[in-house]
């Protein structure tokens, strides 16, 4: 049993309205007169009520006890009394909502979606909130937004709470704890409290310094979704298009395939428990084409997610991938002359065209940095900003360890590798300082870093930290996979042959006229508009709801680019019911969270019952008393 | 019935009616305590009326007008034949006419009792004694020994001239009346009995003048039933005094177990004496109380 407690405990003080109550009642000189025939029997009463003890003149005056229990019952009210619940009484509190896709999963009986629950717990949260304590909203998604500033003001967290809506994204945690641990820096933060349903990331990259309250929401209904839905080039004009379905629960229905607005196909899929489905499609088309899968579900069957049950895809022409590769890299040149679809530069007895958009450049001159291309391949060309982090060594060096989770290192073996000539960093310059100056290390050897990467707005730039001659990799099986994996690579960040659905969030650069304002007409029907850069690039265009976003503005044709879902996190709707963080694991509340319950507004109608009972008990009629009755016949 | 309202009004204190309904009615004591006066009063034997009572033997002396001879001529031996004897019956009314009876017509209704008795007294040709007490400082006023139709209207004229007010007590009531009263017979007494003083030694006195003790007991409807909330300043209407009372409601039930337990008191205090005690609300009319209460009560008959 808890105790239960007060949040204004100095109003007891009012409680000494006891003393001038009874004073008042002590003192109160006007009674009404009324003449009888005889105080004999009234005289008799009175000394018969009367005893020695002072106080038995309370006994029987029930007004004087009635206004005195209101009297205490409202003093009650005004110390704020609660009964305490599980939640943490933290001065600052920040709460974490999850606005995620898969919040917006609903339940198959009461129709209510997860972030309409999570919302329910957090209004309880703030009205429960004692005179010293603030809370600051934070919604969580793919980023982190900060709703409110720490306050105490529930109206002010009420209204934000309710203009909170889901985003059709995937859910990150570390922006949501990172911007936290920045609000810890200027008020004292011990707890913070997360509502998720459990489909966010198992492991965070984060160093707790405060504990979290993980409250997992309950499960939602069954699912199925779209979690892939890309493209590959099979032939001047042939597509092969995939597409993956996932289902949380026994799922069948099928997927029907538009394009450019008719359907093309349609194929049947029949799931279990956590199982996918891949399911491929065929598209013959020369030029620019959308397509649209749809996912339908089977008869009487629930669909508790809506985001992922279409998705767009927009096929670029069919066109050869356009790769330079610098004359002297000879083993590049012919592993890339082997390859099917990949139009190789320069051509022989022609010079190098730098005014052609490339899709890949691979060159060990680092003033073919210039050539325009979205993938840029630098072999033994150290990056300019990272020139006094390292020096020549004429060394030998082998790989030790490299990201075999990235496009470019996928499939390879680069143990047997010999590496001559290295770059090495100089002493005392470790990872961090490379990940300080932009760049990702992907690949480490025994002296330091080999390969790093570098993304920038519109370019994927590799600098590998040895020339590719001077080693052993050029003879082993890794290279050819290493330019495959390159051309993929290409593919992808170009558009070309390899074209893959974009994903909410962040809408991809689309190429308009520099220096125009554009007019974002999006699936949420928000009008943002948004300037192309000098370059004529639209960029950081916000993506928050899966579906198709049509850009208008300046004298070009309308544009517009669909973006997807496509998160196998979201749909699966499978809970993490523990969260891994760097040091230490937070497992989810068993309990749900009850906040403190105020009770002044019951012990106010508590007070004000006893009010009720006080007017009946003077105004209510008269009942006839047996023995007055009695007495009344015998008359 | 037609002749009865044509009459004038024989008096303001009871209708004609009531007054036809009275006359027939006779007081009916316990004991009959007499005086030797003649009366209508049956005490015994050797008495000159004509209702015949007893025989017994003769002996020399008597009055051999009285020997039944057609005994004597089948049993050759006289015997005397003996008539009861009727004695006079002395009704004394005490009328409390204290301030206290001045509310809710409790003086009212006790002068229409008090003329009822005394008419069913007068036409049973008994001796009608009349006392109303006011103040203690002053002499009961009195009307004595009024016998006959005839004094019905003495009686009416001064239960008429009588006005209430005084603090005079019961106690000196009766005290006042036995100072100048003689006789035995019956004492009416008519009065709310809320008085301090030990109405037990008044009955004593009532008793040891041979005078049967009628008590009633006079209230108001406001008395029986009080309609008293809240915190109240009671007022004797008779003395002035005040009393506060706090939260009154709840004192009713207390109040009325003092009330009954006055009551029986009284009545304990009557029958200790083989009197007669009732209690009646001065909100019933005189005729419920005449003829119904009083006629079921057996106090008259």
């Amino acid at each position: 049993m808890s105790w239960p407690g007060f949040f204004a405990i100095a109003n007891v003080w009012w409680l000494l309205l006891l003393v001038p109550l009874l004073v008042f009642y002590f003192l109160k000189l006007k009674r009404p007169r009324v003449e009888i025939s005889s105080l004999v029997l009234w005289q008799a009463v009175v000394n018969d009520q009367r005893v020695n003890s002072p106080f038995q003149k309370f006994r029987r005056n029930i007004l004087l006890w009635l206004q005195m229990a209101v009297l205490i019952l409202l003093v009650l009210a005004a110390m704020q009394p609660f009964v305490p619940g599980t939640a943490e009484q933290a001065d600052y509190q920040p709460v974490l909502i999850d606005c995620s896709a898969s919040m917006a999963a609903t339940d198959p009986v009461t129709g209510k979606t997860r972030l309409e629950l999570a919302k329910v717990q957090v209004a309880d949260l703030i009205d429960s909130l004692g005179p010293d304590q603030q809370i600051s909203l934070i919604a969580v998604h793919s980023s982190a937004d900060r709703l409110t500033e720490f306050t105490g003001n529930r109206r002010i967290l009420l209204d934000a709470l309710t203009a909170m809506s889901m985003r059709d994204v995937p859910s990150q945690l570390e922006d949501a704890f990172r911007l936290t641990q920045a609000l810890a820096k200027t008020v004292p933060v011990e707890s913070v409290v997360l509502f998720s349903d459990g489909n966010i990331p198992d492991k965070v990259r984060f160093s707790l310094p405060f504990r979290v309250n993980y409250q997992q929401l309950p499960a939602a209904g069954p699912n199925a979704g779209i979690t892939a839905f890309n493209a590959r080039l099979t032939s001047s004009q042939d597509w092969d298009v995939f597409l993956r379905v996932e289902s949380s629960a026994d799922f069948s229905g099928q997927i029907v395939l538009l394009q450019d607005g008719q359907q093309i196909g349609e194929q049947p899929f029949s799931l279990g428990i956590g199982e996918s489905q891949r399911i491929v499609f065929r598209v013959t088309s020369e030029i620019s084409t959308a397509l649209e899968a749809r996912l339908i579900r089977g008869n009487a069957q629930f669909d508790s997610l809506a985001a992922d049950n279409v998705a767009w895809l927009d096929l670029p022409p069919a066109r050869p991938l356009r790769v330079y590769a610098a004359p002297q890299l000879n083993s590049f040149r012919r592993a890339l002359a082997a390859t099917p679809g990949v139009d190789l530069f320069p051509k022989p007895k022609q010079p190098k065209q730098r005014s052609v958009n490339y899709d890949l450049v691979i060159s060990d001159k680092s003033v073919d940095q210039d050539l325009i291309a979205p993938v840029h391949f630098l072999v033994g060309v150290t990056p300019d900003d990272a020139e006094s982090l390292v020096e020549p060594s004429s060394a030998l060096t082998k790989f030790l360890d490299w990201d075999r989770t990235t496009p470019l290192l996928r499939h390879m073996q680069l143990r047997d590798v010999e590496i001559a000539d290295a770059i090495q960093p100089v002493a005392g310059v470790d990872v961090g300082d490379f990940e300080e100056a932009g760049h990702s290390v992907v690949a480490t050897g025994t002296s330091g870093p080999l390969i790093l990467r570098r993304r920038s707005a519109s370019r994927l730039t590799f600098h590998t930290l040895f020339h590719t001659s001077r080693s052993t990799l050029e003879f082993r099986v890794a290279f050819p996979v290493l330019v495959a994996n390159l051309v993929q690579l290409s593919r992808q960040e170009a558009a070309v042959g390899d074209v893959a659905g974009v994903q909410t969030g962040v809408l991809p650069a689309v190429d308009l006229s520099a220096g125009v304002e554009y007019e974002i007409d999006g699936p949420d029907n928000s009008l943002p508009t948004v300037l192309a850069d000098e370059n004529g690039q639209l960029r950081g265009v916000t993506a928050n709801r899966a579906g198709r976003y049509r850009i208008s503005g300046g004298d070009s044709e309308r544009r517009s680019v669909a973006a997807n879902l496509l998160s196998s996190m979201e749909s699966t709707l499978t809970p993490v019911s523990s969260i891994e963080f760097d040091e230490q694991t937070v497992a989810s509340a068993d309990d749900v969270l009850a906040s403190d319950r105020p009770v002044w507004s019951m012990v106010t109608l508590l007070a004000f019952g006893i009010l009720l009972v006080e007017w009946w008990f003077f105004q209510r009629p008269r009942t006839q008393n047996p023995v007055r009755t009695a007495a009344s016949k015998s008359v | 019935m037609t002749d009865v309202q044509a009459r004038p009004q024989l008096t303001p204190l009871l209708s004609n009616e009531t007054l036809a309904r009275v006359e027939r009615l006779r007081l009916r004591p316990n004991r009959r305590l007499t005086n030797r006066a003649r009366g209508e009063h049956s005490v015994g034997t050797g008495g000159a009326t004509i209702d015949f009572a007893d025989y017994r033997d003769y002996v020399a002396g008597d009055d051999i007008r009285y020997v039944d001879w057609n005994i004597f001529a089948r049993l050759q031996r006289p015997y005397l034949k003996l008539y009861s004897h009727e004695e006079e019956l002395h009704v004394v009314v005490i009328l409390d006419a204290s301030s206290s009876m001045v509310s809710e017509e409790k003086f009212e209704r006790a002068r229409q009792l008090a003329a009822a008795f005394s008419t069913m007294a007068l036409l049973g040709t008994e001796r009608v004694s009349l006392f109303a007490a006011t103040s203690t400082d002053e002499r009961s006023a009195t009307l004595q020994g009024c016998s006959g139709r005839s004094a019905t209207r003495l009686v009416f004229e001064f239960l008429e001239n009588v006005s209430p007010g005084g603090n005079s007590t019961i106690d000196a009531a009766v005290a006042s009346a036995l100072r100048v009263h003689r006789g035995k017979g019956m004492a009416i007494v008519l009065s709310d009995f809320l008085t301090t003083g030990d109405v037990s030694r008044s009955f004593n006195l009532l008793n040891s003048a041979g005078l049967e003790i009628f008590a009633l007991q006079l209230l108001g409807p406001d008395e029986i039933e009080p309609d008293l909330t809240g915190d109240v300043r009671l007022v004797d209407c008779e003395t002035g005094r005040t009393l506060d009372v706090s939260s009154a409601r709840d004192l009713l039930d207390l109040y009325h177990e003092h009330r009954l337990a006055q009551q029986a008191w009284l009545s304990s205090q009557c029958r200790r004496r083989n009197g007669r005690f009732e209690m009646i609300s001065s909100g019933s009319t005189v005729e419920s109380i005449l003829f119904e209460t009083l006629l079921r009560r057996g106090w008259v008959r």
